[in-house]
């Protein structure tokens, strides 16, 4: 039984989201219920998995492995390891979470359940893909709901909808206005993120395509590209770019970001929680997987890109979040600014940065996940997402208020909660090889503190409005359970991170070993029941402490 | 190969499925004559119950693995013309069960329209059997002769008319391009049986032979630059004739294609290829961007398929046995994906009489069935996983990819974006407009099955292809000498589990 949790996690939303087309679309009730029972199933699941999770043991866990095709070198090989675990469990508490917050949908109920479900199924299963071929096919099938979540449940941007006379209508719907800042429909939003991602997901395509081709294999298989591809010159170098800005395109590192503040703005609640949370991580955990693991050469030369790019990630951001006037536009881009703090982790290469980063991807997921949740309900409540027209809701809607100020506190990185530790951890790990970056970073911090709090006071504090004097709090359980779950996830962690870091840490530790060779690659090429390859002896710099017999 | 099926021993019987055909459309031809009060659409089902025998005839052949040939080679049975009947005999029976209600809207000849689609459809089998260069002429002629009729079967529609006409003189044109290619190849090479002609070195008239016949095909196929009868002729024609010409004979013409291709001229393969190359790049970015400015769903699926031609060519560039199992199984995905989109957009217009993309708006309120089953097809006709459309893309840019054709796969990747935003476009139209009329759209039961059986293998294909695969592999495989088989690797095994 235990060994099939990778399937349960994965194929319960699935199913579920079949399941929901037999039911009639009026009634409301069982088709929320049994979209929360699928999520609840992969929820349990992705517990279970990450407390069963042996982190002395390493590697890849939970393996489940079926032949797809022989002809194409394909096969449905799941597995998951250190670095997967967390983002796994991040992605079904975010899917239950966002099935609570989107408890209040009425219109198409069915049919926004059953996005959303295939939406974070493809998610969890980029995350448990060790096969080229499925990290891709379940990439690609994640863009895909993201258009029609955002088109059919989305909100236009305020000034979009003032712009109502002939000659503005005929100018908003124009192909010239697609440039303009903030003045965005929900179908350009959407639009726009798909032909984005899809245009990266094309150029990853082109790198596995090169892959599979120059590695001779005629496998798809990570593990066994991983030991036995050698890939030297211009040609690692090209795979290695057309892998890394693929990916990094739904990361969104910083030239590539433009799709995803418009689309966070455009979807509702729900969506943007699972966008930001998780869909976002894909493209870092897409790199680890693919860039990191089969080129781990490359990486090296290469990486300083993202320490690079990540400085302007971080700043573009921020600044823009400070000035957005958008409660969205301020998540969004405090998203993608935070994104930089990842590829910060990533680039530096080492073992402290990169468990920093994998952990801050879980606790952005949390953070940022309650943040678009209140975002939404404030719009649900108010109809605007204009931050100068709102104000005072802290009388209307205490416990939003307070879950809000927590949430804002733990993006900001408050001690306590799990954002703090990897925070510390990516500014430690990264100091000694990128000390303009780090500082940078925590200028970003700052700059995160600002526009946060100052979108807070805008939204909660300071005159009451009268026109919302109808807004109302969130009382039912149905509306304050996901947010005291990812609440307490976020604190929970932040006081116990010990199994947490332990787990990261047996997926880390391999992979930074590999690519800055303090051992060596041993290429035999077996392929008996161990670990194989490279027998992997503890280092100066791992020694916290941990057991861990994390050899590959 | 010799003919190993026991019966009475007989070769005539290796067109036993032909002969059945035969028989069944005079049959049909005859119940229309001699029972006049008899409802027409009876005669769909009868149509459709004489292909389902046909279709289980050549399934057990094929599972029998009956091959051989016939008249001094001319017809040729082997398991890829075995999996090209299947197609064409799948695509016909999805196609009569379609027109069941459009039939209504003709004033004349209701009960003819079976016999000539069955006609095309035989003519179709023998085109995937043809061997040489005469029964190459006379089936490709014999089965257009059938759509010269059905596509000015309007006969009040001044479009439909001009398709019609339009269709007949181009047609008439590629067929004359034929006969005189012939005429040069065989003048050259003094042979006309494809395995004989094995042509090694070019000569002029050779040259302009092949080129001549390859026009006449690409006309079949619609690839561009012979394709400006494509878009008129889809836009004209009642709708079930459209969808079964965007499959069954760009099938049955490739069937033709690859023959000539793999057979007569494998020597002379790098000349060949980039001609392929030209053509294919010309097809999948002209198809997708015109295809970006139609207002009129028909004519959107006539330039993407101009455009999905362009994707299977890659396959043909690829001129490897790899290649070509691409092909067939893109050509499986392509006829579930195209089949029911255009089944979709037959159910909306026989229920609102309109085939502007305009008039989709809000189809998701109307009729949630109608609009999945097209966003699914689209999805797959723009390669979207878990959908068939995926994997045949994908398969055709391995196969390309082990020949290092990078340019094609990247032309090829592109446009998969291009085509992205149009088919987005009509799912916006879909699901994110407002209708103008509230009214629920009804669909009716037989145009639910096809829609069905179109999902049905959409998904299929999508999520388990492998026996679709292995089908495939075994259908070509007497193509293995073009290029060394891809070596399977054993499957190696890290972790133990």
């Amino acid at each position: 039984m235990a060994e099939y949790t990778l399937l349960y996690i994965l194929f319960a939303p699935f199913v579920g989201s079949i399941l929901l087309l037999f039911i009639p679309n009026r009634r409301a009730l069982p088709v929320r219920l049994v979209a929360a029972g699928s999520a609840f199933v992969s929820l349990i699941a992705s517990l279970y998995l990450f407390y069963a999770y042996d982190p002395a043991k390493g590697g890849f866990q939970f393996i489940q492995k079926y032949e797809w095709s022989k002809e194409l070198g394909i096969s449905f090989y799941l597995g998951v390891d250190g670095i997967g675990t967390p983002l796994v469990l991040a992605s079904s508490i975010l899917l239950f979470a966002g099935i609570f917050i989107s408890w209040h949908i009425k219109d198409r109920i069915k049919e926004f359940y059953i996005f959303l479900l295939v939406l974070a199924a493809a998610t969890i299963g980029v995350f448990m893909c060790l096969d080229l071929f499925f990290l891709y096919f379940f990439y690609e099938m994640s863009v895909l709901p993201m258009y029609l979540l955002l088109g059919m449940w989305g909100s236009h941007t305020k000034n979009y909808l003032a712009m109502t006379s002939p000659e503005e209508r005929e100018k908003r719907d124009s192909v010239g206005f697609i440039f303009n800042f903030g003045s965005n429909s929900k179908e350009y939003a959407a639009m726009k993120l798909v032909l984005f991602l899809s245009a990266g997901a094309v150029l990853a395509l082109m790198g596995i395509l090169l892959i599979y081709k120059f590695s001779g294999l005629n496998t798809f298989d990570i593990l066994v590209l991983r030991e036995q591809a050698k890939f030297s010159g211009p040609l690692a170098t090209l795979i290695w770019l057309l892998i890394f800005f693929g990916f990094a395109s739904i990361a969104p590192i910083w030239p590539l970001h433009s799709w995803s503040p418009v689309g966070h703005a455009a979807a509702p609640a729900a969506t943007s929680m699972l966008h930001a949370g998780v869909l976002m991580k894909l493209g870092h955990f897409s790199i680890i997987r693919v860039a990191f693991e089969i080129l781990p050469q490359t990486t090296r030369e290469l990486m300083p890109i993202a320490a690079i790019l990540c400085v302007f990630s971080i700043m573009y951001g921020g600044f823009v979040a400070y000035y957005a006037k958008d409660t969205k536009y301020v998540i969004g881009y405090s998203s993608s600014s935070h994104m930089g703090y990842v590829f910060l982790g990533m680039a530096a290469l080492d073992y402290i940065s990169l468990s920093g980063a994998v952990l801050y991807m879980f606790a952005h997921a949390m953070a940022t996940g309650m943040l678009f949740a209140m975002a939404g309900w404030v719009y649900d409540q108010t109809h605007t997402r204009d931050i100068p027209s709102l104000g005072g809701l802290v009388n209307r809607m205490p416990f939003i208020a307070s879950c809000f100020i927590i949430a804002c506190m733990a993006s900001i990185g408050m001690p306590g909660t799990v954002n703090f530790i990897a925070e510390v951890m990516i500014i430690v790990g990264s100091w000694n090889k990128y000390p303009f970056q780090v500082i940078v970073a925590v200028v970003g911090i700052v700059l995160t503190m600002a526009y946060l709090l100052r979108m807070m006071r805008g939204i909660f504090y300071g005159p009451t409005v009268e026109q919302y004097s109808h807004a109302h709090d969130a009382v039912g359980w149905v509306d304050r359970m996901p947010l005291l779950l990812m609440i307490a996830t976020s604190i929970f962690f932040g006081i116990f991170p010990g199994h947490f870091y332990n787990i990261i840490r047996s997926g880390v530790d391999p992979l930074i070993a590999r690519i800055t060779e303090v051992v060596p690659l041993k290429t035999d090429g077996q392929t008996n029941n161990k670990l194989s390859a490279v027998s992997y002896q503890p280092s100066a710099q791992r020694s916290e402490g941990h057991k861990l017999s994390a050899d590959r | 190969m010799t003919f190993t099926l026991n019966l009475t021993g007989s070769d005539l019987l290796l067109m036993l499925p032909e002969i059945i055909l035969t028989l069944w459309l005079c049959g049909v031809l005859i119940v229309d004559f001699a029972m006049p009060k008899l409802p027409k659409e009876q005669l769909a089902y009868l149509s459709v119950c004489g292909l389902a025998i046909v279709l289980a005839n050549l399934v057990w052949f094929d599972v029998k693995g009956v091959s051989g040939t016939l008249f001094t080679n001319m017809f040729v049975l082997d398991r890829m013309a075995l999996f090209f009947k299947i197609l064409v005999v799948g695509a016909t029976m999805l196609v009569i069960l379609a027109s069941r209600d459009y039939v209504q809207r003709f004033r004349f000849f209701k009960g003819e329209y079976y016999f000539l689609v069955l006609m095309s459809a035989l003519g179709m089998m023998f085109m995937a059997s043809a061997n040489d260069l005469l029964s190459m002429f006379i089936t490709l002629e014999f089965s257009t002769f059938g759509f010269y009729v059905l596509v000015a079967y309007l006969r009040e529609d001044v479009a439909s008319n001009e398709a019609g006409l339009k269709f007949f003189i181009l047609g008439v044109f590629a067929a004359g391009l034929l006969a005189y290619g012939i005429s040069l190849v065989y003048g050259e090479t003094g042979k006309i049986l494809f395995p004989e002609i094995a042509a090694t070195a070019w000569t002029p008239g050779l040259v302009i032979g092949f080129l001549l016949i390859f026009a006449s095909l690409g006309f079949k196929i619609g690839a561009v630059p012979f394709h400006s009868w494509i878009p008129d002729t889809y836009h004209g024609a009642p709708t079930p004739i459209t969808a079964f010409l965007s499959i069954a004979p760009k099938a049955a013409a490739f069937a033709i294609l690859l023959r000539l291709f793999f057979v007569s001229l494998a020597a002379l393969k790098p000349a060949w290829v980039l001609l392929l190359v030209g053509v294919s790049i010309l097809s999948m970015t002209y198809g997708n961007i015109v295809a970006i400015a139609q207002k009129n769903i028909k004519r959107l699926l006539a330039y993407s398929g101009i455009a999905q031609i362009g994707n299977i060519l890659i396959g043909l560039a690829a001129g490897t046995k790899m290649g070509e199992d691409a092909i067939l199984f893109y050509l499986l995905t392509y006829l579930f994906a195209n089949l029911g989109a255009f089944a979709v957009v037959i159910a909306v217009s026989n229920l609102i009489r309109s085939d502007e993309i305009e008039d989709y708006s809000g189809l998701n309120r109307r009729s949630p069935f109608l609009a999945f089953a097209m966003l699914v097809f689209l999805l797959s006709l723009a390669g979207v996983p878990p959908l068939a459309g995926f994997i045949g893309k994908l398969y055709i840019f391995l196969a390309a990819i082990k020949q290092e054709l990078y340019t094609l796969i990247i032309v090829g990747l592109v446009n998969i974006v291009i085509s992205m935003y149009y088919y987005l476009i009509i799912v916006k139209k879909m699901y994110i407009n407002e209708p103008t009329d509230r009214s629920p759209l009804v669909v009716s039961p037989s145009m639910q099955a096809v829609i069905y059986v179109g999902l049905a293998g959409t998904l299929i294909l999508g999520i388990y292809p492998k026996p679709f695969i292995e089908w495939v592999v075994a259908a070509t495989l007497m193509f293995s000498n073009l290029a060394p088989a891809a070596a399977v690797v054993p499957s190696v095994l890290p972790f133990g589990g």
